[in-house]
């Protein structure tokens, strides 16, 4: 953007007479109207370097143009930039790829983020970032659509009293503060307080440790309702100082997770879950698996997995043996495995000496020998090669005896690292809290600077928040949405969606990533760090400045051709190279062990008569309540519950039995004085006595989709426990209806049994033994089907899908993934209680045994692309037809919408537009879609098309290169995304694909095949499952042909 | 005096025309219905709910129309919902009339004529009815002409293997000939009317219909010929009209459609709820309109018969489902139909099996093949049995397939709902303009059976086949007709 300052260059074209004399008056008159622009982005030398890395586009250069705070768009009336000569290396249309992260309750995830014409389209896995390698999760691959979300805040708006909240430009912010500042600089700071989400930003670090050297009076806070503080506290009670553990599942051969979900939950799961199914992959014989290399002879080596937790998880979906107790037992547990490992002849004794005699208290009353021994067993049978993890729920003893049992294991090193944690010896987030309401209570805080979250909501309900915030005399909130603070805050900043900002941040691991914009903001917002600069420097300062100068001596110098050089490839790689965190070695720290440990005591669950302990758990969805305007995420099923649009108590069927209760009813749930009403949902595998609640909905201000949509848990959640509430439940009368994708587990007695009957051929399994010794082949006899029409004949490509079951966690990014990139319409709770969700790719969830301790089968099921298809048969007009390379393509516009073809397909893949739900979007979110699939009418079917898109772009490079397309260079959205690399895509006709030898695998089944013979596209991989030959047949994995009468 | 009596007994059951009506008798009967001034209001009334109703159905498409097929209750795994039970429903109906017309024609079945003209305007109706929901219940009705084979720019014929597009070939073909054949029965009627017409309107509308109808001998032979050509024709379409659609389902290959046995199936459900249909609304109009005569319990009392025998092949075929579902051995299949039975859909099922197996058990007795009020009410649960025998096989075949984690439960909205009710509308609409403008019965026809048109009276022969020695009845007529009047 060109400005009547003396950095215009280029073409002289002037607006008018007043900006050709370059006046004061104009100058003032263009910075009241185009705050945020000036002065220019950054410095005329950097900013040419800018669109360098950036490659400017004619959009880009369009959105320039736009004045946001008056409706989009606004394109530019007086200044066009037309290509007339194309820059080199940009074609319209091509999509260009950018580096960049995303940072979530502290850490970064590195992504790559497809950008068509200048407007980000599709987030994926940066395959550079140590963690990500190319995937990601349900979180990230969903974050774009907020950016387009009309609902964001969009103007600086200042509240005044009741009177209502004004427009107020950055400048007028900035003037504000200047003066506040001046007067807290007169006093060192005091009654200042700066209140952060978790942030691992290198640039805040900065700004936030120049702010307490320049005002070591001013207080810094950082809150976050996820938090996993208890980890850290547990490694300083473990070691002596705090650190960060780092698994290495891959190199484990026995896992216990203590109710940890490291699969998903973990803000490392993507290359947790990655590491973990490459302990399990039991690849064919001369077959590598993907990119990520793989086992190429048929190794044999597959891990056992324990999970003991009270809610199922998906890691606990995956155990090969899990172990349903209460939320607060889990740590008994441990107790009792920390007992049984101790008194093994041949531990390490150095490091656990002291807490020998204390944790021998659990072998008492040794509720789950069979279990703990059988794990004690395997445990040590691995030492090295072993790991216990404990999840950020559990108390900071648990997480120190974890570690001094993977010490005594003489896992540490092995399978298990430390590094410093960057959060060092911060209080716990909610130490941090109370002692800024107390200040606030006190009235010692003046002004308070909220960067981002929504501690109104989410604050220990035992604070009362909110209320402290009306006792501060200014209170600013940065926030991408106006919330619950936000509605209590006097100035309301609108903040920039992390794809238009510039910033860095870090990864689990520490690799540090520069956060670069794909666009410029859409709306008048700004990043935290600005906004901490601008309180430290006052005037506006820009990001990019900010984040360059944070890397200025980390890159050897200022403007220096290294920096430059430096600079460009940490855009280009996003990351910056070596900048992880440095492993250390470490010993257990006895005395402070034992002191630790000083109450650890052996106890069953907390509940008193009359109470559950209900699991406060982050949602795999909205994650604290900051994704509740996010329809797709909302939309998008719970692994388990299948529900949508709604938390809900989740509790075991037997005690829902005995309570009486059905699914949807409302129970009270009370504990200090403080209650929610909440429905229920029945979940098998639920502990006795426990439930689970996700956080994060029930939000009150939230945009159109998020506001009311669900039930607040934090009512529960105080500051003494933020994990775990002990609460009394009473039934309410009522009942609440809830959307759910699937049938869920309370199903008449002849579908269950159906059901059960089904399954063992539908999602079929082994275990490693069977596997090994050839027990599995078989699964019931059919006649042999013979196909009605001559078979297809496929002389070029023949595009096929493996997908391995032994790999799905059930994380859902392939659903979101899909979602995103052929622009599935989320269609509302309503429409999801209808049946007529429109996801392309569903996952199948099964239970089967004893529904309180039940075993799990998940089944993702996309268009199955059958060779011999019935819909193609039934179609009376010929819209789904055959393609040459064996896909079964939607043709749209040819459609007329019977439905004839969903009714015939056996698999259910086909969606159908039963409204218009792709209309009434406004201009802003027109830009998300992906210009590369058509967005569907009214009255159409639509599919999964293998990502034909993709495709098609992969066949028209190959073709102008004149080559072969290499095996693996067509990736679906499903495949790109999914952590574990579960799906496999290519070309059947290849021998030497990667897909080919799944597909020759002799684990490979084709669904529904032997019956109908539809020869399906789609395959998939057995499951196999490792139980422990010594444990009870109840944790016993059942997978054989046949064996499918387990039902409760 | 005495020649009906003589001509009962020879015969041995009662004649087909009573209460000594002679041919102008019957065309004053018939005629006066037609040329009646004022109508009771009783029609009116009838008409205005009618009317409400085919207003009703209006305003239901106009809403589909323009919100989308998302306003029934349509969902993933059940795609089909009530319009394709309500399309099956109909063209069910619209059976009985060929059936009555065409076959019963052809076997000589001379209890047919009083309410053949009757029947053939319900099926016609009825397949109006029915060729409503196939065009709404596309996702994009305004293309819904691309399912005929017609050549226009995007140079695509349909898909020849799909049996949608054979139903629009077997339902069009079957409206077509049924509607022919109707019209070629009421030619002679319409004529009658004209020559009675006072007015000029009725004159030159009539004479316009009657295609010039003079009665001649010549007129007569073609109209013989014309009439079992196609009685000829319509035969294998009662037939095969349902049977193609029950090819919709049969060729799937969904558990519960999957079956060979649906063609006949359907074909004797749809002559069960045909009759059904007939019945319920011959009953209140032969009292109405003092038919007692022509349509006398004789001819209930075979169309009962006819209920019988239908529903227990029906009864039967819901039998050997289930009996081949178990001998089959497709686990499948079998599930489809236990599910049938006791899954979330049983009260529909038990509904159709009470109302289409049980209820018309009840005319193994002679007193409720007898009794009008037992008729009228079997019909009608006929009627509800047979929707819900579409019910059951459309919707709880779908909501539970294959795959468990796709079934889902379906349920019909308002919108659903009224748009079945308003096809009644529509019916009844259509029906009460056919009874105030049409003859009803088909006089000549009916005078053919009549003793008088035997100047022998040698029994008809195929009248003297009967071994039913019917009850006594009214006292014969004392005059002759004037034989066959125009």
């Amino acid at each position: 953007m060109k400005n009547g300052n003396d950095t215009t260059t280029g073409k002289d074209y002037w607006r008018s007479l007043e900006e050709y004399a370059q006046t004061p008056e104009f100058a003032a008159a263009v910075k009241r109207e185009f705050p945020n622009a000036t002065p220019d982005m950054v410095s005329e030398n950097s900013r040419r370097d800018f669109l360098k890395v950036m490659g400017a586009s004619l959009a880009f250069a369009g959105i320039t143009g736009c004045k946001p705070a008056e409706g989009w768009p606004r394109w530019p009336e007086e200044k066009i930039l037309p290509f007339t000569n194309r820059p080199e290396g940009r074609m319209p249309g091509n999509p260009v790829y950018y580096a960049t992260a995303m940072e979530l309750a502290g850490v970064g995830r590195g992504l790559l983020v497809k950008s068509f014409d200048g407007r980000p389209v599709k987030v994926e896995g940066n395959p550079l970032h140590p963690e990500s390698q190319g995937t990601s999760d349900v979180l990230s691959q969903a974050s774009i659509l907020e950016m387009y979300d009309p609902d964001r805040m969009q103007t600086l708006k200042e509240a005044q009293g009741s009177s209502g909240e004004y427009a107020r430009s950055w400048s007028e912010f900035s003037v504000a503060m200047e003066g506040r500042m001046a007067r807290h600089r007169g006093s060192r700071g005091k009654g200042l307080a700066v209140l952060s989400e978790a942030s691992s930003s290198p640039t805040l670090r900065r700004l936030r440790s120049q702010l307490q050297s320049e005002l070591p009076e001013s207080a810094w806070f950082e809150w976050e309702p996820i938090t996993r503080d208890n980890e850290r506290a547990g490694s300083r009670a473990a070691f002596g100082r705090p650190l960060r553990p780092h698994y290495r599942f891959d190199r484990a051969q026995v896992i216990a997770s203590f109710d940890e979900d490291f699969l998903v939950s973990h803000p490392a799961s993507v290359q947790y879950a990655f590491d973990f199914v490459e302990g399990r992959r039991m690849a064919p014989a001369g077959g590598g698996h993907g990119e990520h290399g793989g086992h190429g002879n048929g190794d044999a080596r597959f891990n056992r997995l324990y999970a003991v937790e009270a809610s199922l998880s998906p890691t606990g979906g995956m155990a090969d043996h899990r172990l349903p107790v209460a939320p607060s037992e889990v740590e008994s547990v441990l107790g009792e495995l920390a007992a049984e490992l101790f008194a093994a002849p041949g531990i390490d004794a150095s490091a656990i000496d002291s807490v020998r005699s204390r944790v021998a208290a659990f072998r008492q009353g040794n509720k789950h020998q069979a279990f703990v021994k059988q794990l004690a067993q395997d445990l040590l049978a691995h030492r090295g090669a072993s790991l216990v993890v404990v999840g950020a729920r559990q108390t900071a003893a648990a997480h120190a005896l974890a570690h001094a049992i993977n010490s005594a294991l003489g896992n540490v090193g092995h399978t298990v690292t430390f590094t410093e944690d960057p959060a060092g010896n911060d209080a716990p987030h909610a130490v941090q809290i109370r002692e800024l309401v107390d200040r606030m209570k006190a009235g010692r805080v003046e002004t308070l600077v909220i960067l981002g979250g929504n501690p109104a909501f989410d604050a220990p309900a035992d604070l009362d928040f909110a209320a402290a915030l009306g006792q501060v005399d200014t209170s600013v909130h940065l926030t991408m949405y106006a919330n619950e603070t936000t509605a209590a805050a006097r100035w309301r900043l609108p903040r920039t969606h992390y794809l238009e900002s510039w910033g860095d941040t870090r990864a689990w691991d520490g690799t540090v990533s520069v956060v670069q914009p794909l666009i410029r903001p859409l709306f008048d917002g700004r990043t935290p760090v600005e906004v901490v600069a601008c309180l430290l420097q006052g005037g506006l300062p820009k990001g990019y400045d900010l984040v360059r100068e944070t890397y200025q001596t980390a890159f050897g110098g200022p403007s220096g051709e290294s920096f430059e050089a430096t600079w460009k490839k940490a855009l280009h790689d996003g990351i910056v190279s070596n900048s992880a965190l440095v492993s250390v070695n470490t010993g257990i720290d006895g005395a402070s062990l034992a002191a630790a440990l000083g109450s650890f005591t052996p106890h069953e669950s907390r509940a008193g008569a009359g109470e559950i302990e209900v699991v406060l758990a982050q949602d795999a969805c909205v994650f604290d309540g900051r994704f509740a305007n996010n329809g797709w995420l909302q939309e998008l099923p719970n692994t388990f519950t299948k529900l949508t649009w709604d938390n809900a108590l989740l509790v075991g069927p037997r005690m829902a039995q005995e309570m009486g209760l059905a699914d949807g009813d409302m129970v009270r749930l009370e504990a200090q004085g403080r209650s929610v009403e909440v429905p229920i949902w029945t979940t098998p595998g639920q502990a006795a006595k426990s439930g689970t609640l996700h956080l994060g909905y029930g939000r009150r201000v939230s945009g159109k989709v998020g506001t009311g949509v669900g039930f607040d848990a934090y009512p529960l959640r105080g500051s003494e426990n933020l994990h775990l509430a002990v609460a009394k439940i009473s039934k309410t009368g009522g009942n609440y209806p809830f959307s759910a994708t699937q049938d869920h587990f309370a199903i008449d007695e002849a579908g269950f049994k159906a059901t059960q009957a089904r399954l063992s051929s539908l999602i079929q399994e082994a275990t490693v033994d069977e596997y090994m010794h050839g027990g599995h082949a078989e699964h019931g006899h059919h006649p042999p089907a013979l196909p009605l029409w001559d078979p297809h004949e496929y002389n070029g490509h023949k595009w096929g899908l493996s997908v391995d079951l032994n790999a799905c966690t059930g994380c859902n990014a392939c659903v979101i993934a899909c979602q995103s990139e052929n622009n599935i319409p989320v269609v509302g709770k309503t429409e999801v209680s209808h049946g007529r969700e429109m996801h392309w790719i569903r996952i199948d969830r099964y239970f089967r045994g004893d529904p309180d301790d039940p075993q799990v089968a998940l089944q993702p099921v996309a268009c199955q692309h059958c060779e011999n298809a019935p819909c193609e048969q039934v179609c009376p007009v010929a819209a789904t037809l055959h393609s040459h390379e064996g896909l079964n393509d939607m043709v749209y516009n040819r459609c007329i919408g019977t439905r004839y073809c969903a009714n015939n397909c056996p698999y259910k893949v086909r969606r159908f537009n039963f409204f218009n739900f792709n209309g009434g979007m406004s201009d802003l979110e027109k830009m998300r879609p992906n210009p590369d699939v058509t967005m569907r009418a009214r009255g159409v079917m639509e599919k999964c098309s293998f990502c034909i898109q993709r495709i098609q772009q992969v066949k028209i490079v190959a073709k102008n290169e004149k080559r072969p397309i290499a095996d693996g260079e067509i990736r679906t959205a499903c495949q790109q995304a999914c952590p574990t690399q579960a799906i496999v895509f290519g070309d059947l006709n290849d021998p030497k694909s990667e897909v080919r030898k799944l597909e020759e695998s002799d684990r490979t089944y084709a669904l529904l095949d032997p019956e109908l013979h539809t020869k399906p596209r789609l395959k998939y991989m057995k499951r196999l499952r490792n139980p422990a030959a010594g444990l009870s047949a109840t944790h016993e994995g059942h997978g054989a042909a046949g064996d499918d009468a387990h039902h409760g | 005096m005495s020649e009906n009596r003589d001509v009962q007994l020879e015969l041995g059951r009662t004649p087909l025309v009573i209460g000594g009506r002679d041919f102008h008798a019957v065309t004053e009967m018939v005629s006066s219905v037609v040329e009646r001034r004022k109508w009771p209001i009783g029609w009116y009334i009838a008409f205005t709910i009618s009317a409400g109703g085919l207003g009703l159905l209006g305003a239901m498409i106009g809403w589909l129309f323009y919100k989308g097929v998302g306003v029934w209750g349509v969902n993933n795994p059940v795609g089909w919902g009530y319009a394709i039970i309500n399309f099956v429903f109909w063209v069910g109906i619209g059976h009985a009339g060929t059936l009555i017309s065409a076959i019963l024609y052809l076997f000589r079945q001379r209890w047919r004529t009083s309410i053949n003209r009757f029947a053939e305007a319900m099926t016609i109706f009825a397949v109006i009815c029915a060729l409503v929901f196939p065009g709404i219940h596309v996702g994009r009705p305004w293309l819904a002409w691309w399912l005929f084979p017609l050549p226009y720019p995007q140079n695509m014929w349909p898909n020849f293997r799909s049996p949608l597009l054979w139903d629009v070939f077997a339902v069009g073909t079957y409206f077509t000939v049924s509607l022919l054949f109707w019209y070629v029965g009421l030619i002679p009627d319409i004529a009658t009317i004209r020559d009675r017409a006072t007015t000029k309107i009725r004159r030159v509308l009539y004479g316009f219909f009657a295609l010039g109808w003079r009665g001649s001998h010549r007129h007569w032979h073609r109209y013989e010929v014309a009439y079992m050509i196609l009685a000829a024709l319509a035969t294998p379409l009662v037939l095969s009209v349902h049977s193609v659609v029950s090819f919709d389902f049969a060729t799937s290959q969904l558990p519960g459609w999957h079956t060979t046995i649906f063609p006949p199936y359907f074909v004797a459900g749809a002559i069960f709820s045909g009759f059904a249909m007939v019945l319920t609304l011959m009953i209140p109009c032969r009292t109405i309109f003092g038919m007692q005569d022509l349509v006398t319990m004789r001819h209930l009392e075979n169309m009962c018969r006819i209920l019988l025998a239908t529903g227990m092949m029906v009864g039967y075929a819901y039998s050997i489902e289930f009996f081949i579902a178990w001998y089959g051995g497709n686990p499948y299949e079998r599930f489809a139909f236990i599910n049938r039975a006791f899954g979330p859909y049983a009260w529909g099922y038990w509904t159709m099996v009470s109302c289409n197996v049980l209820s018309p058990q009840i005319f193994w007795f002679r007193w409720a093949r007898r009794n009008i009020g037992v008729m009228f009410v079997i019909s009608i649960f006929v009627n509800i049995g047979m929707w819900f025998e579409r019910f059951v096989i459309v919707v709880s075949s779908l909501s539970r397939d294959f795959l468990p984690a796709a079934w889902a439960y379906y349920r019909p909205t308002w919108v659903d709902i009224a748009t079945f009710v308003g096809s009644f509308g529509l019916f009844m609409t259509l029906f009460l303009l056919f009874i105030r403008f049409l003859p009803m019965m088909a006089m000549a026809e009916i005078k053919g059976v009549m003793p008088e048109a035997h100047p022998h009276h040698g029994p008809d022969p195929a009248e003297r086949r009967g071994t039913d020695l019917g009850g006594p009845t009214l006292q014969p007529a004392g005059a002759l007709g004037r034989g066959r009047e125009q």
